[in-house]
């Protein structure tokens, strides 16, 4: 690295030297891009983070005959998400995150600035989290069960009792889960099974065995069933702020508070709350609510899936290239296209992936080992395991060029000691040059990590889905799925931000999906910068 | 001196092996690796061949059409079903045969019933509904219709079984007098017959139109409209007369070498159009051999008796606002007039030919996909509704059948990259539409739109990273500190890697909405921002030394935020008064109404935006690598003999690292060139030929990712998106390899120095 220019003024000069004006405006590059990277990444960080912030409740006084009134009320109330000015000039414009989309209709609603009579935070407010319609704002009324009294919210037992209640029925909304998922998707896995195999070989026991797979399954719905009947009661009366009054069952709510008599330990709470939902949950309305735990998931098992098989191949090419292959012209060209894969488009993997894994390998197996699920598909439609193999491809090149680095790093003398000591090609490869090559391969493989989480376009082409009804990998029988389509981080922002029937709902969850997938992929980078950085030190130290 | 012991020296056997072993396994699994990467490229490659390959067509078996009795009479016309199992022959009269092709199964006879006293003297055949129109010697137009019906049984053996159905006859014309041309048009409301008939002193020319009322119970009672005489409007005899499917026009082709088109149109017939299809033919007089129509009864086909061969569509001329035929291609020549013709019911493609010689054409793109002169003289031709057969009549009643092979006529080089006249465009013209809700719809597959869309993309991505990346670069390697440069140069390259579906998605949902009413302060922010950096550096250079010490040379660039701040923040504000004094208040309408072209929200100033921000870091890490490579000896002797530093980057270290940084620039044009998602989330989509900065495009990767999806394997929308794949391969591929070279250069030089 060559020290940089500059020019310190020998004796005091009048004139500055020929060209400042030039490097200012080189600064200005820098300065530019700078700005950009740290500018996105703070916005997205921002916007990503106060997703999960609970935000304090407005209550909007109108005036009489207000045109941006809702339902003709001159009271409204929600979360302030902006406040911009009109175009027109007619003053300011605020946009309102309003909730109860089953009263209105809609869940966001600007207000004219010149309407406004007042504006204030009342204490009373709660926001209840709802499994369906999103948000609802408004003052409660009373906890109403079927074998007690109404409780007022007056009552100072009021909220202990509802968190109480909901809470319950948190718990056998799992338990529900549990069956439905968990022990009737197995029935139902055995009794498709059963019909294949009866379809193949018909066994004279098949009714008896369908008889009580069916028992079993109608014991198991049932209890659901009880289950689910216990979630209608108790139920939360509340009052819109425009003045309906609604109610909602306890087994309905996720999660209500009172936004504006918070503190910030209760915010916080609120926000590792929220976070942990974001992390462990399934998605719930379209996508835009509840978690992504699925996502995270399958492009966490999509990225293993891949790394496992583009590192033996591409440290093997890469051993091939730099160690066994003979350095002329052919080796040259080939680490030259190499080199060059690294630079094609992603798509185009993609559409080999789909060409040949999907509808090539993928039809022959099922052609070999499916055949009796034919027509459906079963290999021969997109999966995990054709993503990770057409990532594995595209990042083949990128493993392929850091490996024949860290090979090519390895010092001369190193080699011949181990050579001269009587060791084999191999054993010497093994012991010697491997070991100090591997932080290098990690770096490689890191970056691969980090481009294969970070790429969609070809996914879309080959098993990613914007839902998936179960993980790559579960409790169940052979346990990991790799026919399966999966969930992706990625095409998870794709879709949330453009096949979303509302998009300005979607936007919270796109940016915290954002923030977490750019999150990951800069700590993968980062840590491969700094392995290199670490490699470089070490050789810089030990050439001979 | 004691011998020396051999074992030790000897390699244990297993080791040995094993390293044999290891050889073997790295050389072969090395080179299938390799091998593997570029048979992806092979895969690509052969899956687009097919759609350069011209037809195949090969006899495959012979059927002998007429019973030995009546060896000399020929059918009068002869159909196939779907499979082309069980071809039908009508002999003229009352007698419709079904003849099983392999002769397993009898021929089965089906009696027409003529109404009484009459004898059949026109007829026609209508291969897409299996109708045969039907003229009588007493003045009367029918038709009956062929049906067949499949089964497949258990074991997958297809049998095809044959019947006729009789439709209503009704009078036409001058009663008594035989009808010597009939044609027949319509399947829905409108339905209509037209005829031409001879009476002992001229021919006539006479058309019934009918309309079919439909009730609830489905298509009801056929009502008759009006009979309509046309002889007078006529130039010449009728020597051919056509309706449309529609049946809502007659076509007669006449001795005058005119032909008279007549349109329907509340429920009269009225002539719209007159013209001489062969007029100026080469080596003719104009006359009209043959007339036919392409499949979708929107363009004629029309030889000369010299085999001069062209084609008219109907479409709205410019200037004007009534369909009428255009005289749009020319043919390959055939050896005289076409007397055999039978259009494809799948695509645009027909066999035509004169005498022996027949030719499979396709009139989108006029290339003859196959020609070839038949060992027999075909009087009749006929096509399969799959396209996969064809049946040649000759003349001893024998049906040679032939199998088409065909699966991509509408594809070639001419239809991916030549302007192509589309039937109903008003002039030829590249033009990307591939599927369509409608079943006589034609893709149109030009690629061209495609390809300009990917170069406007990449052009406007450039146009804004090239000038920041640079700038940026060489500031990095030769006036940024040492220490800042080791914290700034990863970041960089942490931001190679960013995702582009969240660029794509910040482009969209977020940098869309925001620039679309801030055109104008853009617009000031492009132009404001170096001359704020021009005029910030001019002011600091006429300071004194000690002003200009106080900040430490290679700071500049921090100095630099908060003016850059201010200047944003300054024309961002003065966007909104910029755009009341010259853009009419409002630049969305302004656009528009000055320039003519369209203003979208999601637009290349968006796209080129966004894509610059991806292909940034990467031009920057390129070219600040190259930059910083230029051996220090160089700069060292520069600021020796007084050169400043800016005198020294501009003269020694730019010449020198140019190569390297063309290279940063081929490599960021192929990453622009390939990107995929931001131009799919950030732009329309819509495949148009503008360099206007404010509409969008659809590049060649957003087209695959969209499309390929729903694209039925193997068909020709398939194999054309792995075209466009194999494109952009190539595409990307030659700018890395001209970079990959440009930087070996580069390393040789420094080598020297």
């Amino acid at each position: 690295m060559p020290a940089p220019i500059s020019t310190p003024p020998l004796r005091p000069l009048r004139k500055s030297p020929p060209g400042e004006a030039q490097v200012w405006l080189t600064a200005l590059g820098l300065t530019l891009g700078v700005t950009m990277v740290v500018g996105l990444l703070v916005l997205i960080l921002v916007r990503g983070l106060v997703v999960f912030w609970p935000q304090h409740v407005t209550e909007f006084t109108l005036r009489e005959g207000a045109a941006s009134a809702i339902q003709g009320k001159t009271n409204v109330a929600g979360e302030v998400v902006r406040t911009q000015w009109r175009r027109d000039g007619g003053g300011e414009e605020v946009q309102l995150h309003i909730g109860n989309k089953d009263i209105y209709g809609f869940n966001f609603h600007w207000l004219q600035s010149l309407d406004i009579v007042s504006r204030h935070q009342p204490a009373d407010i709660i926001a209840i989290e709802r499994l369906e319609y999103g948000d609802a704002f408004g003052r409660p009324l009373a906890l109403v069960s079927t074998d007690a009294d109404p409780l007022p919210a007056t009552d100072p037992a009021f909220r202990t009792r509802l968190t109480a209640a909901v809470q319950a029925a948190a718990s056998v909304r799992h338990q529900i889960t549990q069956i439905e998922k968990h022990d009737i998707g197995r029935i139902n896995r055995q009794m498709t099974s059963l019909a294949r195999a009866q379809k193949s070989t018909p066994q004279p026991d098949f009714p008896a065995l369908q008889a009580a797979l069916q028992a079993e399954y109608e014991t198991l719905a049932a209890r659901a069933r009880d289950l689910r009947a216990t979630l209608s009661t108790p139920s939360l009366q509340y009052k819109s702020p425009t003045g309906d009054e609604k109610s909602v069952t306890a087994g309905e709510i996720v999660r209500f508070y009172f936004p504006n008599e918070l503190g910030l330990t209760g915010r916080i709470g609120i926000f590792f709350d929220r976070l942990w939902e974001f992390f462990s949950e399934e998605p719930r309305e379209a996508n835009t609510e509840g978690g992504i735990f699925p996502a995270i998931f399958g492009t966490f098992v999509m990225t293993v899936l891949m790394s496992l098989l583009v590192t033996p191949l591409g440290v093997i090419a890469a051993i091939y290239l730099r160690e066994y292959a003979s350095q002329g012209v052919i080796v040259r060209t080939v680490r030259i296209c190499v080199n060059n894969l690294a630079g094609v488009p992603s798509i185009v993997f993609g559409v080999f992936g789909l060409g040949f894994f999907v509808y090539v390998l993928g039809s022959r197996v099922d052609q070999t080992f499916f055949a009796s699920s034919l027509p459906t598909p079963t290999f021969g439609t997109g999966g995990i395991l054709w993503a990770s193999l057409t990532l594995a491809l595209m990042t083949l090149p990128v493993v392929i060029v850091a490996t024949e680095e860290a090979l090519s790093a390895v010092p001369r003398g190193v080699r011949e000691a181990a050579l001269a000591c009587g060791a084999s090609k191999w054993q010497m490869i093994q012991r010697v040059v491997l070991p100090s090559a591997a932080p290098g391969v990690l770096t490689g493989v890191i970056l691969a990590m980090a481009r294969g989480a970070g790429e969609v376009a070809p996914l879309m082409l080959v098993g990613v889905v914007k839902l998936a009804p179960s993980l790559p990998i579960d409790g169940l029988f052979p346990f990991i799925h790799p026919e399966r389509k999966f969930m992706h981080l990625g095409f998870h922002i794709y879709d949330l931000g453009f096949q979303s029937p509302d998009s300005e709902a979607a936007k919270p969850m796109v940016f915290a999906t954002t923030l977490l997938l750019i999150g990951l992929v800069v700590l993968m980078n980062l840590t491969a910068i700094l392995i290199r950085n670490h490699l470089r030190r070490k050789y810089a130290a030990s050439t001979f | 001196m004691p011998a020396p012991v051999p074992e030790r020296f000897l390699v244990s056997k297993s080791t040995l092996r094993f390293d044999r072993l290891m050889t073997f396994v790295i050389r072969f699994g090395g080179i299938a690796i390799v091998l593997a990467v570029f048979g992806m490229c092979l895969f690509i490659l052969l899956e687009v061949i097919p759609l350069f390959k011209s037809a195949k067509v090969e006899a495959v078996s012979t059927v002998p059409l007429s019973s030995s009795s009546e060896k000399k009479s020929l059918p009068k016309i002869f159909g196939l079903d779907e499979w082309s199992l069980l071809p039908f022959t009508y002999d003229g009269q009352n007698t419709v045969r079904f003849i099983d092709r392999t002769g397993a199964a009898p021929t089965t006879e089906h009696s027409v019933d003529l109404p009484a006293g009459a004898a059949v003297t026109a007829w026609r055949y209508h291969p897409g509904d299996q109708k045969i129109v039907l003229g009588t010697s007493d003045g009367q137009v029918g038709s009956f219709t062929v049906s067949y019906e499949t089964d497949v049984d258990a074991a997958g053996q297809r049998t095809v079984t044959g019947s006729i159905e009789m439709g209503s006859f009704y009078p036409l014309g001058t009663p008594g007098q035989p009808i010597s041309d009939v044609d027949f048009g319509g399947s829905g409301e409108d339905q209509l017959f037209a005829a031409t008939q001879t009476t002992p002193d001229r021919i006539e020319l006479h058309a019934l139109l009918l309309k079919q009322k439909r009730t609830l119970m489905g298509s009801g009672e056929v009502e008759e409209i009006g009979r309509i005489d046309l002889t007078s409007q006529l130039k010449g005899r009728p020597t051919r007369l056509l309706v449309p499917r529609t049946g809502d026009a007659v076509v007669v082709a006449t001795t005058a070498r005119t032909v008279e088109y007549f349109f329907r149109e509340d429920d009269t017939l009225s002539l719209r159009q007159e013209f001489s299809p062969m007029d100026g033919a080469a080596g003719g007089s104009g006359e009209i051999a043959s007339m036919d129509f392409v499949f979708g009864d929107v363009s004629l086909v029309f030889t000369s008796p010299t085999g001069a061969m062209r084609l008219w569509s109907l479409n709205v001329p410019p200037g004007s606002d009534q369909r009428v035929f255009v005289y749009t291609k020319d043919f390959d020549v055939l050896p005289a007039g076409a007397t055999l013709f039978a259009a494809s019911q799948r695509n645009k493609s027909f066999l035509t030919g004169s005498q022996a010689t027949v030719t499979l054409r396709h009139a989108t793109t006029t290339v003859t996909r196959w020609e070839e002169k038949l060992p027999f003289t075909p009087t009749s031709v006929a096509v399969d509704g799959k396209f996969e057969h064809a049946g040649f009549l000759d003349d001893q009643g024998i049906l040679h059948l032939y199998e088409i092979h065909d699966p991509h006529p509408e594809a070639g080089v001419p239809a991916f990259f030549h302007r192509v006249w589309y039937e109903g465009a008003a002039r030829p013209d590249f033009v990307w539409q591939s599927t369509s809700g409608n079943d006589e719809f034609e893709p149109k597959l030009s690629l061209v739109p495609l390809i300009f869309g990917t170069l406007k993309g990449t052009l406007w991505a450039m146009f804004f990273a090239v000038p920041i990346a640079l700038l940026a670069a060489v500031y990095t390697a030769h006036f940024l500190p040492a220490d800042i440069k080791r914290i700034v140069k990863p970041a960089m390259e942490i931001m190679a890697s960013l995702p582009s579906v969240v660029l794509g998605f910040l482009a969209a949902l977020w940098l869309a909405p925001l620039l679309e009413n801030r055109v104008p302060s853009v617009l000031l922010c492009v132009i404001g921002i170096p001359a704020a950096a021009m005029l910030t550096g001019w002011i600091w250079s006429r300071q004194t030394a000690r002003v200009r010490s106080r900040l430490r040379p290679g700071l500049e660039w921090l100095a630099f935020v908060p003016i850059l701040i201010g200047t944003v923040a300054l024309f961002w504000n003065l966007g909104p008064s910029l755009e009341r004094a010259v853009f009419d208040g409002d630049f969305r309408q302004w656009w528009p109404k000055t320039t003519g072209t369209s203003f979208d929200q999601r637009n290349s100033l968006v796209v080129g935006f966004m894509m610059g921000f991806a292909v940034i870091p990467i031009i920057f890490t390129i070219s600040e690598d190259a930059l910083a490579a230029v051996p220090p000896s160089l700069t060292a002797a520069s600021a020796a003999l007084g050169a400043s530093r800016w005198q020294t980057v501009s003269t020694v270290v730019l010449p020198v690292a140019s190569a390297g940084i063309f290279s940063a620039l081929m490599v960021g044009l192929g990453r622009a060139v390939g990107e995929t998602m931001i131009v799919v989330m950030a732009t329309g989509n819509t495949p148009i030929m503008e360099w206007n900065l404010f509409n969008g495009m659809r590049t060649l990767a957003a087209n695959i990712a969209v499309e390929l999806p729903e694209a039925p394997v193997d068909s020709t929308h398939y194999r054309t998106l792995f075209l466009g794949a194999l494109v952009l391969f190539g595409l990307t591929f030659i700018l890395n390899t001209i970079a990959e070279l440009l930087r070996q250069h580069l390393r040789e030089k420094f080598k020297l120095v």
